[in-house]
């Protein structure tokens, strides 16, 4: 029994890090209707700045999240209007490809100035964790999840409590509109990226903590994020902290099924994915109909 | 779209004829003249080695784009997970051959088979859905079966599998060049027959296509099946070429992308485009590969090439996808309507 809390307990603590992947990936597809294929990729690069500050600085790894965010809000927003803006009506397809295409440089950038070699950020008390009789909560995952509530919580109320959130929910409801009353779009869709980017690098910061990172670590994210969306449905911050830990939650069960293992971890996000798309399109709370 | 081979000026055409007729001579026959045999004949050697790896190449990825636009391009269903039917008749293949002792050929059969079947099995369920849903839902078959594959031990699990190796680049040269040319058959006999133009009409307006009596579930799966089936057999061929398959090398995504970029850069929808996009497309990405030994640079290079051809000339491609370029609310609102139907 205590077996099946403690996986419960990893699945909630897993599902909080793709609540923190999937917040920025729903924004930008909710406003802008692009699935950001580069998604996992800018999560990475938030891992290598976390690593990068960790090793050079001795910075601690919570602490350099707002590095990660700072930077990866200017690579996100200098992105967005220097590339995407220039494709942001045209057919999915495309928006595809050139996402994919960011991807790819991304990835090989970093493989140039990085290398394959695997990375890791161990901070003292990485080891440690909270022990609850035969339950153990490890520290560093219980902060990353902690995180992802803050980031929920702080999208939330961007979204809701912000002149900017206004601005930037009117242009996701009708781009048109939101020009006739004066939004600046292309500013807008910057900033929307661009907070995703942040989003994206802040989740990396807390990935690198308990988690190998190599230049391709990213891509099951991308993935993960979408699975995540789907799951909980597009247009809602509530909806994303739903479908990530739900999300987390089967991961972790499913692995530990007789006959799976921690291998099987895209394909299960997949088949969950699949499921969901034929039962219930919509997700579990998706507002649009 | 098809309407567009004959805006080509007459003067032009007068000469494409010859020339297509020429480079295609070329092709066939000028493998013939490297081999040792025409060497100790005293025949002048016109290729090496190299050029049959990258012509093969070439050629296995017409085979890719042609089977990709039949989905993609004429049934508007953008799929990025062919690859896994790439992979799919490639495993088939590795698994006869390597683990059952399989004469090769009788193997190759059962490629494009096994390909069909499971696009079977995946094309009901997920055919149902569009747009974004679609795409990534066949991303994630490419990935997942890959994943599978890499886990499973008769199949080699992530050491891959080795086949006895074959040495005959001349055959294998000419089978991906018949490979290519059934693909590029079927795509142009599947837009002269009824099969074709319901294929038009779904991915024009599939409610309409419907109403107007085209069996649209049959239609979309079977045109799914017929891309299985000749990525399968690319696939199949691919194996004992290369004569090892791993997940790397057989369930690359990046394969993925890049048949659907050579598709859409040559013209989607067309018969001859994806043949178009594949040839050039490829020589540019061996270019930039330098011979394959700066595989970070290729791919840097791919991904610019993505990024240039999306963003400068999407004017030529765009048309086929039509109006269904606003991205508001209202267009999320209506593909979530349309994946719940």
């Amino acid at each position: 029994m205590s077996q099946f809390t403690q996986q419960v307990i990893l699945g909630l603590l897993l599902g909080g890090v793709y609540v923190a992947v999937a917040l920025g990936f729903s924004l930008v597809w909710g406003i802008l209707n692009i699935v950001n294929l580069a998604h996992g990729a800018l999560v990475i690069v938030g891992s290598y700045i976390t690593w990068d500050l960790f090793t050079r600085w001795h910075i601690d790894p919570f602490l350099s999240l707002p590095i990660d965010a700072l930077v990866l809000f200017v690579i996100g927003y200098a992105l967005q209007r220097g590339v995407i803006n220039r494709v942001i009506r045209a057919p999915l397809l495309f928006t595809f490809l050139l996402t994919f295409g960011i991807n790819l440089i991304i990835v090989s950038l970093l493989l140039l100035i990085f290398t394959a070699d695997f990375r890791s950020v161990t901070p003292s008390y990485s080891g440690n964790g909270l022990h609850l009789g035969s339950v153990t909560i490890p520290y560093i995952r219980f902060g990353g999840l902690v995180v992802a509530f803050l980031l929920a919580g702080a999208l939330w109320a961007i979204l809701n409590r912000t002149r900017i959130g206004a601005a930037i929910l009117a242009v996701g409801a009708d781009r048109d509109a939101a020009q006739l009353v004066g939004i600046d779009l292309r500013h807008m869709y910057a900033l929307t990226f661009g907070i995703g980017a942040a989003f994206a690098g802040v989740a990396g910061g807390i990935i690198s903590t308990f988690q190998s990172i190599t230049p391709t670590a990213g891509d099951p994210y991308t993935l993960q994020a979408f699975a995540v969306v789907i799951l909980g449905g597009l247009g809602r911050v509530s909806a994303t902290v739903l479908g990530g830990l739900t999300f987390g939650l089967i991961e972790i069960l499913g692995q530990s099924a007789p006959g799976l293992g921690s291998g099987y971890a895209n394909a299960i996000a997949f088949v969950v994915l699949v499921i969901v798309l034929v039962v219930r399109p919509r997700g579990l709370l998706g507002r649009l109909a | 779209m098809i309407a567009r081979e004959e805006r080509v000026p007459r003067s032009l055409r007068r000469f494409a004829v010859p020339i297509g007729i020429a480079l295609l001579a070329y092709v066939i026959l000028v493998p013939l003249t490297s081999t040792d045999t025409a060497q100790q004949a005293g025949l002048p050697l016109l290729a090496d080695k190299l050029w049959f790896r990258i012509a093969t190449t070439v050629a296995m990825f017409v085979v890719m784009a042609s089977a990709w636009n039949i989905i993609g391009g004429l049934t508007g269903y953008a799929s990025f997970g062919n690859v896994a039917f790439f992979g799919l008749g490639a495993y088939t293949v590795g698994v006869l051959v390597s683990s059952r002792g399989w004469p090769f050929p009788l193997a190759l059969i059962l490629a494009p088979v096994t390909a069909s079947l499971f696009a079977l099995i995946v094309g009901i369920p997920l055919l149902r859905l569009r747009g974004h849903y679609f795409a990534v839902a066949t991303l994630g078959i490419g990935v997942a079966v890959g994943e599978l594959v890499n886990n499973l031990g008769p199949l080699g699990a992530s050491t891959g599998l080795f086949l006895p190796i074959v040495r005959s680049d001349l055959l294998f040269f000419y089978l991906m060049l018949v490979a290519a040319a059934v693909a590029v058959l079927s795509t142009w006999l599947i837009l002269r027959t009824r099969f074709g133009y319901g294929l038009l009409a779904i991915r024009e307006n599939e409610e309409a296509a419907k109403i107007i009596g085209v069996n649209t579930n049959l239609y979309k799966v079977a045109a799914f099946c017929i891309a299985a089936a000749l990525t399968g057999l690319a696939g199949g061929i691919f194996a004992q070429w290369n004569s090892f398959i791993n997940q790397e090398n057989v369930f690359a995504i990046s394969d993925n992308v890049q048949m659907i970029l050579m598709a859409v850069v040559g013209g989607a929808g067309t018969v001859l485009g994806p043949v178009a996009g594949a040839i050039s497309l490829e020589l540019i990405i061996q270019t930039l590969a330098g011979g394959g030994s700066k595989a970070v640079y290729s791919q840097i290079g791919l991904g610019v090439l993505l990024a240039v051809c999306v963003i400068f000339i999407p004017r030529g491609v765009i048309d086929f996808f039509g109006g269904q370029s606003r991205l508001s609310l209202q267009y999320l609102r209506q593909t979530l309507r349309e994946t719940s139907a």
